[in-house]
């Protein structure tokens, strides 16, 4: 039978006689370590280089829709802000300055404690050229890091493609809180989880029925076949690892999904972080996780929804890092939110605002240093379209965290080396 | 073992039998599945036994089988499955998977006996059939709202009982191209229920009639904000949505287009019903206000057009200066070349194939327009094309979960099952009413994830554990997969002890997720 190449030319039966790997057979050597799981989390990463064995996480918060990044890091003194926004601008009086013109949205409480602690990284002004306006279009754009939109793998999956031994270890990159897989993690050399709610992640009928489906579907011909036999056995993999990790978990932050926002029961923020810190301290050998949080796509009535949003954010975001913390893991887990485009500067008739731009990024962790970097947007010298102009390419945020982050070769996924953003303390290696 | 052999070919019917696959019947047969024909015997006598559905379902009688399998991403070699559509039966059992959700065992002889044409006749032609009413939902305000659950369960238990299921499937169909969902629209209108009624009525008509109804569409207008916008201070939301995700395609327009488009289509606000107008007053007196002034309540299920609202004065829209109004900026749409195939394409990739050819995409386009956008003669069009019944396109396409679930009821003829197929599509990534994102549902591969195959295989066993009273297999196998299976699931189906496993086999295999 075929095997596959593994870690540092390992083969696959090596792996299962060694027991490195997850999956039911390894359930009695991982319940040994529940104290210290980033010993055994560090022995089965299954990198595929010594370079990439590191004990770094991912956390990718989409905020889906289009963030309003003048209403996230808010030019509190400048006039043509309150020009263009003479609604949405009551944000201004109440922003928590974090320099003499901006401020943080009055609802980031918990994030701006975070800043001051200098564990908050903002860049400002993060685009590409020639934008596109359409959320497919651009959330393409980010997803496969690619703006002639010619690229179909994710930049997070081929990422893990190229890195880490996937097949054998199915949670190296998972989607929490969703039923599909994100367009980021998407590459059809990686194996993938997605969880959607893992209370009820498990086979109805039990043991037996499990067995049953993992021999239904083995050598599925067509088209889909593939993708069908490794969903079912990912989804074997998947519970077998939750049973011994949720066993071993108990939060330390105080996690809510009690919102009242449009989306948010389709947007369980809180839950999916919470499901993504149980698999990082119980040491699953996540490398990359990806949540969502929509309703972003303020077009009408911004300033309570948007208002909402921030709050529900900020106090998903502090549990997380809260949990972390208390698990002493906050330094290898790096957060970093991404959006399609940032928004019109000049408010609509519906006291909302239009697709735009560039906008902030946010990069949270106890490995990051702090501060802002980029440019403030010049409200003064928008685009023929009304827009800002960007000062900093996404992909340079890409190449920070791939390269200092994550220690992985940032010029294999991104085609290219761009320039650093150096928010992140010292790199790995 | 000599019995089971012979099962083992006839389960396995259409089988590739590539002699380097271990594919073939022979070598199927000698797969080390562990199942044996004591266990097999065992089950049985626990199942004539008196045992309770769920135990049976348990399965415990495949305790041999093995518990961990080798991670999944070695690929395996590219076999096919080998088509059928050579044979009319098959062929009517694709279009009725395609065009409707499937069908019952006696559906599917009519329909088999009537032949492909005649059935595509009878789908396309028959006068569509109405849902009966959602009680209270023309009445719903903020002061009673339309409960989510029983909005999604009045939508299923007609896609389960009605006697035109392809007007249903393009319903569904429309649902997720000309998308709305209940959270922004909220509840409290009858505007979502009223929504699902209009695009029932407009499924299978003009596309220039069904366009403007989905423009004025009071839900729509509250989702895209066409509603809210005005010529003052315009909302590009619908003007962008429209041309980029309802008519023509990203790429196909400019900025200045939808700049100018929002500009073109102003002047729109919502309807306010007798029961919402209620509402508002009762709200404003409670709270000792005045009542709204300016406010009467519409008879209308439609937008109300204010001409104070609109935009006045020529701007260009599409290549043409004028003063526009809403049908004319529609008609403008239609006209551009892009739009015919980028409703074609949409259309294919549900009903035929996940990459239509251009030139098929182009021929079919061609007679769309020629027929000026009559979406029965496209859907004729569609299905008696060669294309439709190619070889390639068996399997092609992956059921949305909406309808594996109602063709999982109907296979196995329970029709009563409305409420829990709503209530497991959230699970599965598909709660009518409620697309994820404005570009409505995702499509076939996109629905299998790791999530979504455990949520649907979940299904099938939460079904037919709760079920008192199974219809008998009866070789559903050859009637719902067309006797084409994998080897996997040709050696279970054999080795299943009772119809209860033979029917979880069945409609948890990756046979049956495939239209």
């Amino acid at each position: 039978m075929k095997e596959l190449g593994g870690v540092n030319g390992l083969s696959r039966r090596d792996f299962l006689q060694n027991g490195l790997v997850f999956g039911v057979g390894a359930q009695a050597l991982a319940s040994g370590y529940a104290a210290i799981p980033d010993v055994f989390a560090r022995a089965v990463l299954a990198a595929k280089s010594a370079a990439v064995q590191n004990d770094k996480v991912l956390v990718m918060i989409q905020l889906g829709g289009g963030n309003d990044g003048l209403q996230t890091v808010v030019p509190m003194s400048s006039s043509q802000y309150h020009d263009f926004r003479p609604q949405l601008s009551a944000v201004a009086a109440k922003a928590q300055p974090i320099s003499k013109d901006l401020g943080l949205h009055e609802n980031l409480k918990g994030m701006k404690a975070l800043y001051d602690a200098g564990k908050v990284a903002i860049v400002q002004g993060v685009g590409y050229p020639n934008p596109s306006f359409s959320h497919f279009d651009s959330i393409r754009v980010w997803e496969t890091a690619d703006p002639a939109r010619k690229a179909q793998d994710g930049w997070l999956g081929a990422a893990i493609a190229k890195n880490y031994d996937s097949a054998g270890h199915p949670l190296v990159g998972c989607a929490c809180g969703t039923t599909n897989i994100p367009g980021m993690l998407r590459d059809l050399q990686a194996t993938l989880t997605v969880i959607d709610n893992v209370n009820t992640f498990g086979f109805q009928g039990g043991q037996n029925v499990e067995n049953v489906m993992g021999t239904l579907y083995r050598n599925t011909p067509g088209i889909y076949g593939a993708l069908f036999d490794s969903s079912m056995t990912t989804v074997r993999d998947t519970v077998a690892q939750l049973r011994t990790s949720s066993a071993k978990y108990t939060p330390k932050g105080s996690y809510s999904d009690k919102v009242n926002l449009v989306y948010s029961s389709k947007n369980q923020l809180a839950a999916a972080l919470q499901l993504a810190a149980e698999l990082i301290v119980t040491g699953t050998g996540v490398k990359v996780l990806h949540v969502t949080l929509g309703g972003f796509d303020t077009h009408y009535t911004e300033l309570n929804r948007h208002d909402a949003l921030m709050s529900y954010l900020d106090a998903a975001v502090t549990a997380f890092h809260d949990d972390l913390s208390a698990y002493d893991m906050a330094d290898r887990v790096m957060i970093a939110t991404w959006s399609e485009f940032g928004r019109r500067p000049k408010e609509n008739a519906s006291g909302g605002t239009d697709h735009g731009t560039a906008s902030p990024v946010f990069l949270i962790g106890d490995g990051i240093k702090g501060g802002l970097y980029g440019e403030t947007p010049n409200l003064a010298k928008l685009d023929q379209l009304g827009n800002l102009s960007y000062a900093v390419d996404f992909r340079s945020v890409y190449q920070e965290i791939l390269a200092s982050h994550l220690g992985v070769d940032a010029k294999e996924i991104l085609g290219q080396t761009y320039d650093r953003v150096p928010f992140v303390k010292s790199t790995a290696g | 073992m000599g019995n089971q052999t012979c099962q083992a070919e006839r389960y396995i019917g259409h089988m590739n039998d590539d002699p380097g696959t271990a594919k073939s019947p022979k070598k199927a047969r000698k797969a080390p599945l562990g199942i044996r024909r004591r266990h097999v015997l065992i089950g049985a006598g626990a199942a004539a036994g008196g045992l309770a559905i769920t135990r049976v379902l348990g399965l415990h009688h495949f305790g041999d089988l093995p518990t961990i399998s080798l991670p999944g991403q070695t690929p395996a070699p590219t076999i096919d499955w080998i088509s059928p559509l050579d044979k009319p039966e098959a062929q009517v059992a694709q279009l009725l998977r395609r065009a409707t959700f499937g069908a019952t065992p006696a559906e599917y002889q009519q329909s088999v006996k009537d032949g492909f044409k005649t059935t595509v006749d009878r789908l396309i032609e028959t006068p569509v059939a109405e849902p009966p009413a959602l009680a209270g939902a023309d009445d719903a305000s903020q002061q009673k709202s339309i409960n989510p659950q029983n909005l999604i369960s009045w939508w299923l238990d007609w896609m389960l009982r009605t006697p035109t299921p392809f007007a249903e499937r393009m319903t569904l169909f429309w649902h997720g191209h000309f998308t709305s969902d209940f959270r922004k629209v909220t509840l409290q209108t009858p505007f979502i229920y009223w929504q699902n009624q209009t695009w029932r009525h407009n499924a299978l008509g003009n596309l220039h009639d069904f366009l403007y109804q989905v423009t004025i569409d009071p839900g729509m207008l509250r989702y895209l904000d066409l509603g809210t916008s005005t010529g003052r201070a315009p909302n590009e939301n619908y003007s962008r949505e429209l041309m980029e995700l309802f008519t023509m395609g990203v790429g196909s327009f400019t900025e200045d287009d939808v700049r100018n488009g929002a500009k073109a289509l102003s002047g729109w606000r919502e309807p306010v019903t007798q029961a919402m107008y209620d509402a508002l007053v009762l709200r404003a007196q409670q709270q000792g206000r005045q009542p709204p002034k300016n406010l009467t309540p519409d008879t209308v299920k439609t937008g109300v057009f204010v001409q104070q609202r609109a935009y006045v004065g020529p701007v260009k829209f599409l290549g043409v200066t004028k003063q526009w109004d809403t049908k004319a900026v529609l008609e403008q749409i239609l006209a551009q070349p892009a739009t015919a195939p980028f409703i074609v394409t949409k259309v294919l990739r549900e009903f035929v194939t996940d990459q239509p050819a251009d030139a098929y995409v182009k021929r079919l386009a061609d007679g769309f327009r020629k027929s000026n956008y009559d979406l029965k003669t496209l859907m004729r069009d569609v299905f008696t094309s060669p294309e439709f019944l190619a070889p390639t396109t068996y399997r092609a396409l992956v059921k949305s979960p909406t309808e594996l679930m109602v063709n999982m009821a109907k296979s196995i003829e329970q029709p009563g099952l409305a409420r829990a197929i709503g209530q497991a599509g959230q699970g599965q990534g598909q709660t009518l009413f409620d697309p994820p994102e404005v570009g409505g549902w995702p499509s076939n591969a996109s629905w299998i994830s790791s999530n979504n195959v455990l949520e649907r295989v979940n299904f099938a066993q939460a079904t037919l554990t709760g079920i008192a009273k199974l219809p008998a297999f009866n070789n559903a196998h050859l009637t719902q997969l067309d006797g084409v299976v994998s080897p996997a699931t040709a050696q279970l189906l054999n080795s299943s002890p009772d119809d209860a496993t033979r029917w979880l086999i069945l409609l948890a295999s990756p046979e049956f997720q495939l239209k």
